[in-house]
């Protein structure tokens, strides 16, 4: 029976997991921001169908977004044929892969917070700004960002930990290759399938303090910028 | 001089708003009419929020409907909409240099911000947030903030339905004050007589998103449209009235209603020279005979000139032409009523001269007071 350690590819899994995590984060926040914005604002008739959409990975089974991600990421796919005509390489098992895949499954869990923050606040207050000479940028740096911080860091927090944690479909897509695709999730799973417990410990119990600190720090302002309010 | 002229015509949801008017170039402007009359899709049409009817809006020789040429931030319009937002997460001030900040053409021998400050008092709350603001204040401070765009046109969509009379009859003496001394031309919503009764210089009468009427103060409010509109039991005439003396004492003012006095309560506004007071019909006792005593403060009085029963009621409506003799060209419209049981007892009839007997306490004191 092994000890608790912390191998050189476990240390190679945490770095991919957070990178991952950021860089899906990153690109949720250019195309998840404007959706939420649109679906708050804009979308009237078009709402429910998108809001569908958005929440589709919410309840699909992983190995049902995997599958259709494997399918669409092939080679023979015009999108697997652009992507080995950009870098050379497959989109299926690659880290990118990965990213557009966290993208998708991690997009509810961007988009539904900052909707519902910026519902909060409101079209009429968008209206107020426009009318008094601010235009819809304007309006949304000036106005919507500082009054829907607390969304915002809603979103950016559980669409991380959401990403961090994924384990089926970032089989499927990404294949666990080592210090490529393989993520502290599946370390784990291929820790406990050797009868490796001290290594599935030492991550698993990170990962536990860490979602725990993560959830801590986001009730924890959420509760103070209530207080504020009052 | 500001010119404007507004056509919109199309369907909103499931009503068609069919809406043209010229308006007034200096004074106050009051769009009346019910809920779901069209006002404040109106409004929201000037303003650049709506955008598929079919509209021309031309503001000094200049059309500015196109949306995308003048999206809302470019319309050179100050509107403050129904329940006003403030800006959360700034202070008042922030809330009053947002406007300043974005206008490139800042006037500012124009109403400064002080001034504002000063007009509206708002001195004490600069450093406050919003959330520590009661209703009143906030609707102080977002009053402020539009006039601070230094607009061609404010457009005001009931901005005080939810305030106490004091209050209200003070900002309406401001915004009274803000129309003439900076000579901002306004357009305001408002579904409250004793508002426009004060406040406006012409009136629009809007129902079910057309226009029946337009025109001034007196005309309107005394119109067959406006009285069906408001229905009998609100009933009333609009007499006009300019300032004779003011006993301090009693705190009573006299009134000149060409060539006759009417008393009213309390003191009217600085700004007033002609004072309006608004009398419900129901408050109005004839007679046709003159009554020797001082049974009222008013005594005035009229011809006749028609006389409607209603069959179906206890009720006559007498529309009387307030005249002395028959010399006197101008004269103003009072409308009665009385029960018909009365009405054949005193044998009064079209074209008889009556006299009217009116107690002061009935006279709306909202009307021009505060």
């Amino acid at each position: 029976m092994d000890t608790f350690n912390f191998s050189s590819s476990d240390f190679n899994a945490v770095l991919i997991t957070l990178k991952l995590a950021l860089t899906t984060c990153f690109f949720l926040a250019l195309i998840g921001t404007p959706l939420a914005y649109f679906l708050a604002f804009k979308s009237k008739r078009v709402k429910p169908f998108l809001e569908s959409i958005v929440t589709l990975p919410l309840v699909l089974p992983p190995t049902v977004i995997g599958f259709y991600l494997i399918v669409f990421f092939s080679p023979d796919t015009a999108l697997g044929k652009f992507f080995i005509l950009l870098t050379g390489e497959q989109l299926i098992f690659s880290f990118y892969g990965l990213v557009l895949a966290s993208i998708i499954y991690s997009l509810p869990f961007w988009v539904q917070p900052l909707q519902s923050s910026l519902e909060k606040i409101g079209y009429d207050t968008l209206k107020t700004s426009e009318s008094l000479g601010a235009s819809k940028f304007d309006t949304f740096i000036n106005v919507i960002v500082p009054l829907s911080k607390k969304g915002f860091l809603t979103s950016f927090i559980i669409s991380f930990a959401h990403t961090m944690g994924e384990f089926g479909i970032v089989l499927m897509v990404g294949g666990g290759i080592h210090g490529k695709t393989k993520v502290i999730a599946i370390s784990i799973y291929d820790h406990v399938e050797q009868l490796s417990f001290g290594k599935a410990h030492f991550l698993a119990g990170g990962m536990l303090i860490l979602s725990f600190i993560i959830l801590l720090t986001l009730f924890y302002s959420n509760k103070r910028s209530m207080v504020k309010v009052k | 001089m500001t010119s404007l002229f507004v056509k919109i015509t199309g369907y909103v949801g499931d009503f068609f708003l069919d809406f043209e008017h010229e308006f007034n170039t200096s004074g106050i402007t009051v769009l009346y009419g019910r809920n779901g009359s069209g006002k404040s899709t109106i409004i929201s049409v000037l303003s650049g929020f709506i955008n598929h009817l079919e509209t021309k809006i031309v503001l000094n020789d200049k059309s500015i409907e196109n949306t995308k040429i003048f999206p809302p931030h470019k319309r050179p319009f100050g509107t403050m909409f129904q329940n006003p937002i403030l800006f959360e997460h700034m202070s008042v001030n922030q809330n009053l240099d947002y406007p300043i900040k974005r206008n490139k053409f800042l006037d500012q021998t124009l109403l400064s911000k002080e001034e504002l400050i000063h007009y509206l008092e708002l001195g004490s709350m600069l450093n406050r947030y919003p959330q520590n603001l009661s209703g009143g204040e906030k609707l102080r401070v977002a009053l402020a903030r539009t006039i601070l765009k230094q607009s061609d046109y404010l457009l005001l969509d009931e901005p005080m339905s939810d305030l106490d009379i004091k209050t209200k009859a003070r900002l309406l003496n401001f915004l009274k004050m803000i129309n003439k001394k900076f000579k901002i031309p306004i357009l305001y919503v408002s579904h409250s007589i004793e508002e426009i009764s004060q406040i406006a210089d012409e009136i629009i009468l809007m129902k079910n998103g057309k226009k029946i009427i337009s025109g001034s103060v007196v005309k309107i409010l005394n119109s067959n449209s406006f009285q069906k509109l408001i229905g009998k039991f609100e009933s009333s005439s609009v007499l006009e009235g300019t300032l004779i003396k003011t006993n301090q004492i009693m705190n009573m003012t006299t009134l000149d209603v060409n060539g006759q006095t009417l008393i009213v309560p309390g003191k009217p506004g600085l700004m007033d020279k002609i004072v309006r007071v608004r009398i419900r019909s129901r408050d109005i006792i004839v007679s046709p005979v003159k009554i020797n005593t001082h049974i009222t403060e008013n005594e005035l009085e009229g011809i006749i000139t028609k006389i409607y029963t209603e069959k179906d009621t206890a009720f006559s409506e007498l529309v009387i032409k307030l005249m002395k003799s028959k010399i006197k060209k101008t004269s103003q419209t009072l409308r009665a009523r009385i029960t018909t049981y009365n009405l054949n007892k005193m044998k009064i009839a079209e074209n008889k001269k009556v006299f009217i007997y009116i107690s002061s306490v009935s006279i709306d004191r909202q009307a021009y007071q505060y």
